[in-house]
């Protein structure tokens, strides 16, 4: 009887060690962090307090930052997933992108996430012929106005390849799609990242493609499809251009290093339609849409926290100043959608809505 | 006698308990790395064959083929530590071609130096008009379709005039499971890649039938199916392949970003996602080593080659578009980087 038992105990702690070197080996396996490991804005808090009302898009919802803490506006994503918010100057609105699996449209939504306004209509209901579809996105609003910029794949010849984007402009309450602001060079992707500046004139990314490259120059647009003034040269390959609240400086976000891997975060002088030398804050990161702050006290960008990858949001104080403050990580574990800019409100409160 | 008999009985059941917890370990060892030893046996040690017909000379010469397309070298594996040369292949292996042979729509020689960590990564277009190893003048897409990645393999040694020591081969479903085995990819995207006629034959609809793309330019964490649209989309950039072949290297560089966060732990988790669309001649402990190798490697000892114009022209030939190679200047720029034999 004890002879069995001292075996059955044998063979026990044979089958457990057996079990622990399989467990042993799991654990050496490193944990990649998926979709499931990022916290939805909510259930966390920023590091620190960002003034006005910040709107930002994580897995096809919209978040408002706001006195420290986040808002989920509940948007549905039955249709498709919501990004690219702007806010609507002197309102508690926001326009914000619905992107379908073929369509993107832009809607006015209230404070709380209603749909107001169904802005534009580009799903094409052949469903043979899906060339039919359009695409806008990056909306952007004139402050103080009803005038609306944003990027749209018009015109586009249903004959050929091209589908590009160009940057048009409309009004909110009028005619969305009212007039072509810029013309975008074929077969290149075209024109993205508008933004209004105080002096009337529109800042974007121009994309082109020359010596075997696609590179994008920031550009200037004063009037309709005439020709853009060009801020940066094609090697600098800079992009997502976002002019401070006073015009006198540009943060914009340029390729860097080797292979396509990473880009850097500058800053320059705009200065009577010129440049002047970058200064670049942020280096050899995966810095993405800057936006300043309303007051001007800093800007706010994304980039990833370590190698894992997650789209953080940043900020730095000063950067209008000839001393900037290091950067701030200010959230963790969010991933927020870095092909959708932030957008920064001056209202620091927003009344929360019954729904 | 007996005090003997029982030290022997000892002895050998100490021994026999000790084999226990070994083969108890070994077991557990290969309950979790089973997923791994399957693909192995199936997808990987799948040797070149170098004994394929090559082209006749006189046939490569009238076309003004490489001048050396009709040697193919012998197999000498490299040693511990030495440069080697890889070919990675990519195919459509989508539901318009189930069961049947796949053109390669991606070829990429890459040299990797593990004593300096340096790499070189060559694209080569897919319609460029060569002689194939299994005979004949085609694009070097039909390589892999006519006589698999031997024949790919055997075709771009004759052709280049340098010696490949392993393949690599992935289908679509394989490099989108990947991407999301190592939880995407972060990538800055060149510029909008827009295609209003990309193929819709992952998304369960008709083969046949087109879907709209719009790949937003910037950083960004692409899943796999993210990173398919963006390394595979060429009707809307003007460079076509050659744009998209800048953007599957550009792919290639961010897969090597999570490869340092990879341990050998993460094979079997990374072998059962890419399951058939997969195959190579290196053996699961060849591609074992090369993680670290991968982690290694800085960017800035990364070169990348494009043969776009001047090294290739287009033209048509059989009716169909391509890619016509400027040998006198593709060689000198492939034997910088990868030997000539």
């Amino acid at each position: 009887m004890r002879r069995a038992l001292t075996v059955i105990l044998v063979l026990a702690l044979m089958a457990g060690f057996g079990f622990g070197v399989n467990r042993f080996i799991a654990s050496k396996k490193h944990t990649i962090p998926t979709e499931a490991s990022v916290f939805i804005p909510t259930a966390t808090r920023p590091k620190i307090v960002l003034p006005g009302t910040l709107y930002l898009a994580q897995n096809g919802d919209i978040y408002r930052l706001s006195d420290g803490f986040f808002t989920d506006l509940h948007l549905s994503t039955s249709k498709g997933l919501w990004m690219q918010p702007a806010y609507v100057p002197n309102s508690q609105e926001i326009v914000a992108v619905l992107r379908a699996a073929e369509y993107s449209d832009l809607y006015l939504l209230s404070a709380d996430g209603q749909i107001v306004q169904q802005l534009s209509n580009n799903a094409n209901p052949h469903l043979n012929e899906v060339f039919l579809n359009h695409w806008m996105f990056y909306p952007r609003m004139v402050p103080g106005s009803n005038t609306i910029y944003f990027s749209y794949d018009q015109p586009k010849d249903s004959a050929t390849y091209a589908v590009d984007f160009s940057v048009w402009s409309g009004t909110l309450g009028g005619k969305l799609a009212a007039t072509q602001i810029s013309d975008s060079n074929p077969f290149t992707g075209g024109d993205v990242d508008p933004s209004p500046m105080a002096n009337g004139a529109v800042i974007y990314s121009k994309f082109a493609i020359g010596s075997g490259n696609a590179y994008s120059q920031i550009a200037i647009q004063t009037k309709p499809q005439g020709k853009p003034i060009l801020l940066t040269t094609p090697a600098e390959d800079c992009g997502q251009p976002a002019p401070s609240p006073d015009g006198t400086k540009v943060a914009m976000i340029c390729m860097s290093g080797t292979g396509g891997q990473s880009t850097r975060l500058e800053i320059a002088t705009l200065t009577a339609g010129k440049l002047g030398p970058p200064v670049t804050l942020v280096n050899n990161c995966l810095c993405a849409d800057p936006e300043w702050a309303p007051d001007g006290s800093g800007l706010v960008y994304y980039n990833t926290a370590d190698a894992t990858g997650h789209f953080e949001l940043w900020w730095i104080a000063g950067a209008l100043g000839a001393a900037p403050a290091p950067p701030l990580q200010v959230t963790t574990n969010l991933d927020f959608d870095a092909t959708s800019p932030p957008s920064w409100s001056p209202l620091s409160t927003v009344p929360v809505m019954s729904r | 006698m007996r005090r003997h008999h029982v030290r022997r009985t000892r002895i050998v059941l100490g021994f026999l308990i000790a084999f226990g917890f070994v083969l108890s370990g070994a077991i557990g060892a290969l309950a979790y790395f089973m997923p791994a030893i399957v693909t192995a046996i199936q997808d990987t040690g799948h040797a070149i064959d170098r004994n394929l017909p090559t082209a006749t000379a006189s046939a490569i010469a009238s076309l003004g083929a490489s001048p050396s397309a009709t040697a193919t070298a012998q197999s000498v594996p490299p040693a511990p530590g030495a440069p080697f040369t890889v070919l990675l292949l990519g195919s459509d292996n989508d539901a318009k071609f189930m069961g049947g042979p796949v053109l390669t729509q991606s070829m990429i020689l890459a040299r990797v130096n593990p004593t300096t960590k340096q790499v070189v990564m060559e694209s080569i277009p897919r319609d460029m008009w060569v002689s194939l190893s299994t005979g004949g003048f085609a694009k070097i897409d039909a390589a892999y379709e006519h006589g698999g990645a031997s024949a790919a393999v055997a075709t771009v040694e004759a052709d280049f005039d340098i010696h490949i020591d392993h393949y690599a081969w992935i289908g679509l479903l394989g490099l989108v499971n990947l991407i999301n085995q190592v939880g995407g990819i972060d990538v800055v995207a060149t510029n909008p890649v827009m295609d209003d006629f990309y193929p819709a034959d992952l998304s369960g609809k008709n083969p046949y039938a087109y879907e709209r793309v719009a790949v937003l330019p910037g950083p960004q964490h692409m899943d796999g199916l993210e990173a398919l649209m963006y390394v595979r989309s060429r009707h809307g950039d003007l460079r076509s392949d050659f744009g998209r072949s800048q953007r599957q290297q550009q792919v290639l560089l961010a897969l090597r970003a999570k490869a340092k966060l990879l341990g050998i732990a993460n094979l079997p988790d990374i072998a059962t996602a890419m399951g058939n669309d997969f195959s190579t001649d290196m053996t699961i402990s060849e591609i074992a080593s090369l993680l670290p190798i991968a982690s290694n490697i800085q960017l800035q000892n990364v070169k990348q080659v494009i043969l776009a114009s001047p090294y290739t022209s287009t033209g048509v030939l059989d009716n169909e578009d391509v890619l016509l190679p400027n040998w006198n200047l593709i060689l000198p720029e492939t034997h910088l980087y990868f030997p000539a034999v």
